[in-house]
């Protein structure tokens, strides 16, 4: 396997509310290695772990604009709406917000479908 | 959203626009290969997010084709707009966009064609088109994003979902205050994946996790690197036999057992490691036993070095108390509630009648769950069955059941399947149907499978154990363990409630053993013993095992060690054990490689050797498929075994040669398991260097410098063959496809089928094992040693015989005298340790048994034709086996036919004679009656001048070797290609003399009273030229004369004539000419000392006795014995053969 330069972590993300945690390589707007997409956030950014292509990045997460929460972008935890904001901010303030958002809301409080387990391999 | 275009068109002030544009505007076709291209021109460029060409800009634009039927779906519908929000007096929120857009949810940008100076693009493409594209590539990105995301949260929710979960931080505060930590916990708790990584998050960056297997380092690396998101980092790596990933960077690394062994051999105090997992070590295989004895003693010498021992929870207390009582972490297991349920078998009557397992009790589990559980409750049922046969045996009631049921898919689960095959039981059933896994043990802990919710416990296993006393291996039926009875149990309680049918009573479950037969004691020691050896690890006997070994096992292998020459009489290595101790193969084998360095034999040697040391790439159904054994026929050797292997893998490699083969297609059609021969060629690579490294064989020739346009080829192809790689590691791995009822079983025309139309996706049909087996090997040199391997001579395939026969030596089996009035599935064959051996059904001699007869040349002799006992031949053959494994026979494995005269007088490590050499007894147990008593004289003198040279030869090679370890230096090849040539001719002469004799085994009896004993000793002759380097000495036990470590002479009972050693007759040599009277001793010490130079004509006999002199000198030294206090002139052969008389 060709193994490419690793960005060096800078630090651990952690989200505040769900605590998922991440080592993170940059922050800000423009990721590195990236010439046509800029972030319109101050993102957290990693490599995504998930390709081998070292340009590509995955946005871990970055500060609700009314609490200064550090939030990851996951949907029970935050949504983006021209600023991110953290759900309990959206939630507290829903008037501010377009119909469309509250919809989306009234969809995330229904429960989630249990994935059925996949089979397992060897240990 | 665009506003609707009708209401766009009313708007307009201009009434007077072209039709034809209008129309244009309406009907535009995203799918133009030049609309596609000006914008894929624009923004997928060569430093973009998504590039031109490649596989992300074709995902991208299906995605955007289903977008854009979403979205016009969407714009049918008619929405409402919400009234306008009053202005907030929070400042974060004054701002917001009051009509909703859902360009607004998302946090990237794409840098229009604009910004980057883009040319063009508005000439030939609208603007609103334009913009449409944009925020269509903003959603595909966006939903990349939360696709990646969303697997990155589900990932850490599982990890914290594991029962160890809990006990992340108490396992690293016990491992910082102790040196040695146990973490126990049943298979599912996490243990094996979190561990590294609790260490990974806690700093530490030089770890090793050993595995007693090679898949479970692979695929565990894999996990453990997914979830600690360095999947295509170099963070976790594993180091296997023939594979590595790790490298600098590796904090991590997943090794076998073995491997870890070696590098401590290498450098015994592991600087490399600040901790040490070493997992399974319930399971007490050899090795890893071994290893914690090793580690018990190195622990004081690195007080810096941790090690944690994971386990499953039964016997912990071994563990603990082994390393001055270590700490135990216990980590609860994750199993749902599991009913028992006993039900001993009570109808023995009627099984007794047949060996064959009854399915009835299994049929009755699958009967009673249909009735009891609805079909629409998910859950499979497990069967745990001690073996192949009765996998069979279940295997074929229970899939008549199922397809009178319906509601069944039975699938067998044995390390003897292919690797698809054994795939199957991860896939799913479909509705209403369950599976039905009928399984050995491998199922208790090797493999885990989701979905299992009922468990049938028979009870048995079958282990291999070894009969010390007969040498022999034994596949035996025991029963288990409760500790195996408690781990086949918990298989049913991983994802729900269960059930845990057990057919045997509970009383015998109270009656099992605690734990099972540790692996130390119930198999041969010989590697274990030799890589002790290596290491310097002290006395095997005194070696601080967990548990000790059965001593009777530690002095079979020692002096089976010795037998084969790996240690000497101190019990230290000799050069050829040192090397044998490095190669990862049976004793016997790895002989055959350092013989066949020798000759220019090595490439067959080497996929002899490799072929040998892999299971049987034959398919278990190919036995009774006549069509595989139609198109394998022609690649079948009637010389044995070794050379079949050697046809299949020579045919295989020549298969992948040509590029428009498929091998995979022509390894199904001949019943042969493609993935043991890419064992195979791993094998053989890894033989070939460790030669290399040890001066054995000459380096490497440099590479080809072909042309620089086929140069590039390879270059390109590497790259491709790399990129495939790469995909197939990027993949989601294998599917789990869905079952099909009634599945077909055997190959034949439905695989064929299967195989023959490629898969619509094409990265599909990749076969990635030949991508790996093409990037590893050099296969244009591989299919060059095919090649010529096809054009072995009569002359080289003798020889090749003569290698395998010395490496197999003293493994041999004599044909029963009446085999040749038997049937062909009834011949009957002795060893010296184990009467009555029959041919495994895979021979290729079960088939023509009747190459192994001596055919009858010569009719006159027919007296006694009732059997082959007294028939004087000259094609008495022996079976030169690899190994005797017993079922329910003891069976001959992968056997090769050799002359027997001749093999044994080269081979014997005890040869006798009678007075005149007519009756010669081999080893104690095998005895040939020559017909011609001055053939067989000149015959055993040619065979101790033979092995002489062969021995040396072979000595000075390892002698050399030793030597370029401690210089380092490159030296002339210390035999010449002329000496190995003239060997070979003479070998190869000797092998084609044709003398007839008869041979059979000796029985117990006559063993007994074979011997005249020591009181016989007539006065030596005084005739010192005659006998040149061999020194006469009477035999302390057998009585006749000592004449070399192996051979006696005259030491046979039942030869009347009492003064044979003293009859001279008249003899002529036929090299020198020289003529006198002389006994027969006489002429065989004559004999080996001729000067062969007939140029030279007839010397006189003071001339010749000077001229012997002279040329024994050059090798002889002066060598004094402390043993028996007699100065000798000794070559360093003779040195050593001298030594080992006085053992």
């Amino acid at each position: 396997m060709a193994s490419h330069v690793e960005c060096r972590p800078l630090g651990v993300f952690e989200c505040e509310l769900c605590t998922l945690t991440a080592p993170y390589s940059y922050v800000g707007q423009k990721p590195p290695n990236t010439q046509s997409m800029v972030l319109l956030e101050e993102s957290y950014v990693m490599k995504d772990p998930f390709t081998s292509d070292k340009d590509r990045f995955l946005v871990l997460g970055s500060c609700c604009s009314l609490c200064s929460r550090l939030v990851c972008v996951g949907p029970e935890c935050s949504l983006f709406y021209s600023k991110r904001f953290c759900l309990p901010c959206v939630r507290e303030n829903i008037n501010a917000f377009p119909q469309e958002i509250r919809q989306d809301l009234e969809k995330r409080k229904a429960p989630s479908k249990r994935t059925p387990s996949q089979p397992g391999s060897r240990t | 959203m665009p506003p609707p275009r009708t209401r766009e068109g009313r708007d307009r002030r201009d009434h007077h626009r072209a039709p034809s544009e209008e129309e244009a505007l309406e009907k535009w076709d995203w799918n133009c290969p030049e609309t596609r291209r000006l914008l894929e021109d624009a923004f997928f460029r060569e430093e973009d997010y998504i590039r031109q060409g490649s596989e992300e800009c074709q995902k991208f634009w299906t995605f955007f084709e289903r977008l854009q039927r979403f979205q016009n779906l969407k714009t049918s519908r008619k929405e409402e707009k919400d009234p306008g929000q009053p202005k907030h007096s929070i400042p974060a929120l004054a701002d917001l966009p009051r009509t909703y857009d859902p360009r607004y949810r998302i946090n990237l940008s794409v840098l229009g064609p604009a910004t980057r100076g883009s040319q063009g693009l508005g000439r030939h493409l609208p603007a609103e088109r334009v913009a449409e594209f944009r925020r269509a590539l903003l959603h595909y990105l966006d939903f990349g994003q939360k696709q990646a995301f969303g697997r990155l949260a589900k990932l850490q929710r599982e990890r914290a979902a594991l029962p160890i979960a809990q006990y992340g931080n108490r396992i690293l505060q016990t491992l910082k205050e102790h040196q040695v930590v146990v973490v126990a916990g049943d298979t599912g708790c996490g243990k094996s994946t979190q561990v590294p990584q609790y260490l990974l998050a806690a700093g530490f960056s030089h770890v090793a996790c050993t595995q007693p297997r090679r898949i479970a380092c692979i695929s565990l690396a894999k996990r453990v690197g997914f979830e600690s998101l360095s999947q295509y980092g170099s963070q976790v790596g594993y180091q296997i036999r023939f594979e590595s990933t790790r490298s600098a960077a590796t904090k991590i690394v997943f090794l076998t057992v073995g491997l870890l062994l070696r590098q401590i051999q290498r450098e015994p105090s592991l600087p490399q490691y600040e901790v040490l997992i070493v997992d399974e070590v319930h399971e007490r295989h050899l090795h890893n036993d071994f290893l914690l004895g090793v580690l018990q003693r190195l622990l004081p010498t690195r007080p810096d070095l941790k090690v944690i021992l994971m386990s499953a929870t039964i016997n912990i207390s071994l563990f603990s108390s082994y390393f001055s009582n270590a700490p135990v972490v216990q980590v609860p297991g994750r199993l749902f509630p599991i009913t028992v349920v006993y039900q001993p078998q009570e109808a023995e009557p009627t099984t007794s009648k047949s060996e064959k397992l009854d399915p009835r009790p299994f049929l009755r589990v699958l009967e009673s769950i249909d009735h009891k559980y609805p079909p629409e409750e998910r859950g499979d049922l497990l069967v745990f069955l001690s073996g192949m046969a009765e996998i069979s045996a279940v295997l074929e009631a229970a899939q008549t059941y199922a397809s009178h049921t319906q509601r069944w898919v039975v699938l067998p689960l044995h390390s003897a399947l292919s690797v698809a095959d054994q795939d199957k039981v991860f896939d799913v059933a479909p509705p209403g149907v369950r599976k039905c896994i009928l399984s050995t043990n491998i199922a208790e802990t090797s493999v885990t499978i989701d979905g299992i919710r009922f468990v049938v416990d028979s009870g048995k296993v079958k282990e291999m154990s070894y009969d010390p006393q007969a040498k022999l291996q034994r596949l035996q039926e025991f029963w288990i363990s409760q500790a195996s009875a408690e781990q086949r149990k918990g298989r049913a309680g991983r994802t729900g409630p269960g059930v845990c049918f057990r057919l045997y009573a509970e009383s015998d479950y109270d009656a099992f053993a605690p734990y099972p037969v540790p692996e130390i004691r119930r198999v041969a020691l010989d590697s274990l013993v030799l890589q002790m050896k290596s290491m310097s690890v002290g006395d095997p006997r005194t070696f601080p095992f967990i548990e000790p070994p059965p001593p009777a096992s530690l002095e079979t292998a020692i002096l089976y060690l010795r037998d084969q020459g790996a240690l000497d009489s101190s019990e230290a290595l000799t050069p050829i054990g040192s090397l044998l101790a490095q190669l990862p193969v049976d004793v016997v084998i790895g002989k055959m490689l350092i013989l066949g360095s020798m000759f220019s034999l090595v490439e067959p040697v080497l996929t002899i050797a490799a072929a040998l040391s892999v299971q049987s790439p034959f398919t278990r159904s190919a036995q009774s498929s006549p069509e595989c054994a139609a198109a394998r026929r022609p690649l079948e050797s009637d010389q044995g075994d070794p050379f079949t292997l050697f046809n299949v893998f020579n045919a295989w490699v020549q298969v992948k040669s040509e590029r428009s083969r498929n091998s995979r297609k022509w390894c199904r059609r001949r019943g042969i398991e493609e993935h043991r021969l890419y064992e195979m060629a791993n094998l053989r690579r890894q033989f070939k260097e460790l030669l290399e490294d040890h001066g054995l064989l000459a380096g490497a020739q440099a590479a080809q410098v072909g042309d620089s346009y086929s140069r590039l080829q390879q270059r390109r192809e590497r790259r491709a063959l790399h990129q495939l790689k790469r995909q197939h590691e990027e993949g989601a791995g294998r599917r789990r496809k869905v079952l099909r009822l009634q599945e077909e079983q055997d190959g034949g025309s439905s695989d064929e089928d299967r195989a023959g139309p490629a898969p619509p996706g094409a990265s599909d049909g990749v076969d990635i094992q030949d991508v790996k087996f093409k990037l590893r090997h050099d296969l244009a040199q591989l299919q060059a040693a095919a090649s010529s391997a096809q054009d072995l001579s009569r002359e080289q395939l003798a020889l090749l015989k003569l290698v395998l026969g010395r490496g197999l030596y003293p493994q041999l089996a004599v044909p029963d005298a009446f085999n040749s009035s038997r049937k062909d599935s009834d011949q009957i064959f002795h060893t010296q340790a184990k009467q009555g051996a029959v041919l495994h059904p895979t021979c290729v001699f079960a088939g023509s048994p009747e190459v192994l007869h001596a055919q009858e040349l010569e009719a006159s002799n027919c007296d006694g034709s009732r059997d082959d006992k007294d028939k004087m031949s000259s094609k008495h053959q022996l079976l030169s086996f690899v190994s005797l494994l017993e079922t329910n026979k003891p069976y001959l494995v992968n056997c090769v036919r050799i002359p027997a005269l001749q093999s044994l007088l080269l081979f014997s490590r005890s040869l006798d004679t009678n007075g005149d050499c007519s009756r010669l007894v081999a080893d104690g147990w095998l005895e040939l009656q020559l017909a011609d008593s001055e053939s067989a004289i000149r015959l055993l003198a040619a065979s101790l001048r033979l092995r002489a040279r062969w021995e040396s030869a072979l000595d000075r090679q390892l002698a050399h070797q030793a030597q370029q370890q401690l210089e380092e230096e490159e030296e002339d090849t210390p035999v010449s290609p002329k000496e190995v040539a003239t060997l070979s001719k003479e070998l190869l002469q000797f092998t084609a003399s044709k003398i007839p004799y008869s041979l059979r085994r000796l029985t117990g009896l006559e063993v007994q009273n074979m011997y005249v004993g020591p009181q016989t000793i007539p006065a030596t002759p005084h005739l010192p030229g005659l006998f040149g380097s061999s020194t006469l000495s009477p035999h302390p036990t057998k009585g006749g004369y000592a004449v070399t470590d192996f051979l006696t002479y005259n030491c046979l009972t039942n030869d009347t004539d009492l003064y044979s050693d003293c009859l001279r007759t008249f003899w002529t040599c036929p090299h020198c000419g020289l003529h006198a009277p002389l006994t027969p001793l006489e002429r065989i010490a004559h004999e080996n000392t001729c000067p062969q130079a007939p140029q030279d004509g007839p010397p006189g006999a003071e001339e010749a006795a000077l001229e012997t002199l002279q040329k024994t000198s050059v090798l002889q030294r002066p060598y004094h014995c402390e043993a028996c206090g007699k100065d000798f002139l000794f070559t360093p052969t003779e040195v050593l053969r001298h030594r080992k008389q006085h053992v």
